[in-house]
């Protein structure tokens, strides 16, 4: 499996991940998330695991099953957790507890390493039977709706160790705590290599013009991911420079704004012939990946944002990304270097201009873009990192370690 | 020493490194609590954010992660100037690196007393690091072969041994090796003369290439 990433991935992490994986062979290393498909943690996962086994390690992916009102809690949750007003009563956080219990008694919890995924199944830690755990939280916690975070304390000062995917998520809790960012997987639907023929087919299918640049921005139809500023940004990039703007995404079902937002936007593109927006079925990753690899420049022009690992995907395919200030954008856009930072839609659509009239800064920032996706964010270094931290616990005290 | 220089005398091992990172829960606004923390912040911290700084493949005028957020972020840019003019390899320990540090913050305090705040999102996190070292697999006896070798490693190795060798000796891995072993002075004194601050890892890798092709060559024409 690993040797798929030879040629891709840096050299050095997969000769580190060997080298993990040599330490911690035949070890077991469980996972448990609450979701087995939809999403960016059960979309690495399927391929993670994979990975790690093929190194010699016994990894298990475990999903936690719960109700409707137990989803319901854990929306509200994550909602809170990323600031939103919402109410959590005390009989949720009992049910939410209650379902982990359930969970406990079906699942096998013994593992020499228990990664866990997210708030949902954060109380399994009261059910440890052995071994060294761990809490992954994929989610913007920097500035948390009051009292929810307190309430899920209790369960994450259990664990051996915390893991955010950015400094400023991490919160005052008395345990080790890593970032670790997230990371595309370059071998998957979504980011594997396409030859021209298969982006043409796609772009004829979806009847995307390829006489003219393309802008394209990848996102859920959201407030928060500003489409109608970047049809504003489009049109000011149109008074001296001929391009069509392709909005691309998915309903998502957990969304109930989605449509609005769709119909707000749609709505704001009038009768404009050159804006494609693409309402995509879930699942079309080979079609996201060829409207990347045919766009000209890629926006994410986020106003909020968690990790917004759409700038990494595009930044993949060698394309020069102009994205929001906003959440983990930042950490993935080097400004001037592999994109531009923009904190309007008047500088989304100056960067754009700019990029349009100098292809060879264009290309440029793509190639340098994609390198740094290469050394930063790619699957092999997230599951290194994971191993890396896993060690580290197992052999406390020391910062350095010769392996 | 002269022991030392024996166990030098041989082939060349490349090696890597990698870290993985970790939040201290400590961040800064301003200036006044940057300086309040770096008086009692770790030394593994001190470490992380000056000399693991040049791991970080980022282009940056700056040339350490205090510099960078006064210039980027506080935009004090003459302060940032400052602090990028601290030269890491010139104290004897972290300790003494981190009173210059502190003395840096003072002077500039005492001219400019006013202190803003940053951005949100913009704010200083104060981080450690754990490093991994490990032998990439290629050792090499002689010139050519180093020129391979250094063409070929992952641009950790080059942050190994051009920075990291020089908190454990002092100096550069590869120009001790091509002086004590190879005997080639004038090639190790051209490394030696590479700006650690003002090159990316990449152009250092290609600033040894052209001086290694160089040497070569030109022993190939003696020849």
């Amino acid at each position: 499996m690993i040797e798929q990433y030879s040629g891709i991935a840096p050299k050095g992490d997969l000769l580190l991940l060997k080298k993990l994986g040599e330490k911690l062979a035949r070890k077991k290393f469980l996972h448990i998330n609450s979701t087995r498909s939809g999403g960016g943690v059960a979309e690495i996962l399927q391929r993670m695991i994979p990975i790690l086994q093929g190194i010699g390690i016994e990894a298990r992916w475990e999903v936690i099953e719960g109700d409707e009102k137990f989803f319901d809690t854990t929306k509200k949750m994550h909602n809170a957790l990323q600031g939103q007003a919402e109410v959590i009563t005390d009989e949720m956080w009992e049910h939410h507890y209650e379902v982990n219990r359930n969970n406990a008694e079906k699942l096998d919890l013994s593992a020499d390493a228990v990664l866990i995924h997210d708030p949902q199944p954060a109380p399994l830690i009261d059910f440890k039977k052995d071994g060294k755990w761990f809490w992954r939280c994929h989610i913007d916690l920097s500035n948390p709706a009051q009292g929810v975070f307190e309430s899920l304390r209790k369960y994450c000062e259990k664990y051996d160790a915390a893991i955010f995917s950015v400094a400023r998520f991490a919160r005052g809790i008395p345990i080790s705590q890593f970032i670790i960012t997230p990371s595309i997987d370059p071998l998957s639907d979504k980011n594997r290599d396409l030859s021209t023929e298969e982006v043409r087919q796609i772009m004829d299918k979806l009847k995307i013009p390829s006489d003219r640049p393309i802008l394209l921005q990848v996102s859920r139809f959201d407030r928060f991911k500003d489409p109608t500023g970047v049809v504003k940004a489009y049109r000011l990039v149109k008074k001296y420079n001929e391009c069509v703007l392709v909005l691309a995404g998915s309903p998502a079902l957990d969304d109930p704004e989605g449509a609005t937002v769709l119909a707000e936007v749609t709505s704001f593109a009038s009768d404009d012939p050159d804006i494609h927006i693409l309402l995509l079925p879930p699942f079309s990753d080979v079609e996201i990946n060829a409207l990347q690899r045919a766009a000209t420049i890629i926006f994410q022009k986020s106003l909020k944002e968690g990790f917004g690992l759409t700038v990494s995907e595009s930044l993949w395919k060698g394309k020069p990304v102009i994205g929001g200030a906003a959440g983990g954008i930042p950490l993935q856009i080097t400004h001037g270097v592999s994109g531009f930072l923009v904190h309007s839609l008047e500088g989304a659509a100056f960067r754009a201009r700019q990029l349009l009239n100098n292809p060879e800064m264009a290309r440029s920032m793509g190639e340098q873009g994609k390198e740094y996706v290469r050394t930063n964010f790619l699957i092999t270094r997230q599951t290194r990192d994971y191993l890396a931290l896993w060690y580290s616990i197992e052999n406390p005290g020391k910062d350095f370690h010769e392996l | 020493m002269a022991e030392n220089v024996e166990k030098r005398k041989g082939g060349f091992e490349f090696k890597e490194c990698a870290i993985i990172r970790k939040s201290t829960g400590k961040k800064a606004v301003t200036l006044r609590e940057l300086r309040s923390l770096l008086v009692d912040i770790s030394e593994k911290s001190i470490y992380y954010h000056i000399y693991q700084y040049f791991l970080k493949q980022e282009l940056s005028e700056y040339t350490n992660e205090f510099a960078r957020w006064a210039g980027e972020f506080l935009e004090e840019r003459a302060l940032a100037e400052q602090l990028s003019n601290v030269d890491p390899y010139s104290f004897k320990d972290l300790a003494s690196l981190r009173n210059e540090l502190l003395a840096v913050l003072d002077y500039y305090h005492e001219q400019f007393p006013e202190s803003r705040e940053v951005a949100r999102g913009h704010e200083f996190y104060f981080e450690e690091s754990v490093t991994f070292t490990f032998l990439v697999g290629v050792k090499v006896r002689n010139l050519a072969e180093f020129l391979f070798g250094i063409k070929y490693v992952d641009i950790s190795s080059i942050y190994y041994h051009f920075y990291e060798a020089r908190v454990r000796h002092g100096m550069d891995d590869f120009s001790r090796w091509i002086e004590d072993s190879l005997e080639e002075k004038a090639l190790a004194e051209k490394v030696r003369a590479i700006d650690p601050f003002m090159n990316s890892l990449d152009r250092i890798r290609d600033h040894i290439v052209t001086a290694v092709e160089q040497t070569v060559r030109s022993n190939m024409e003696v020849l």
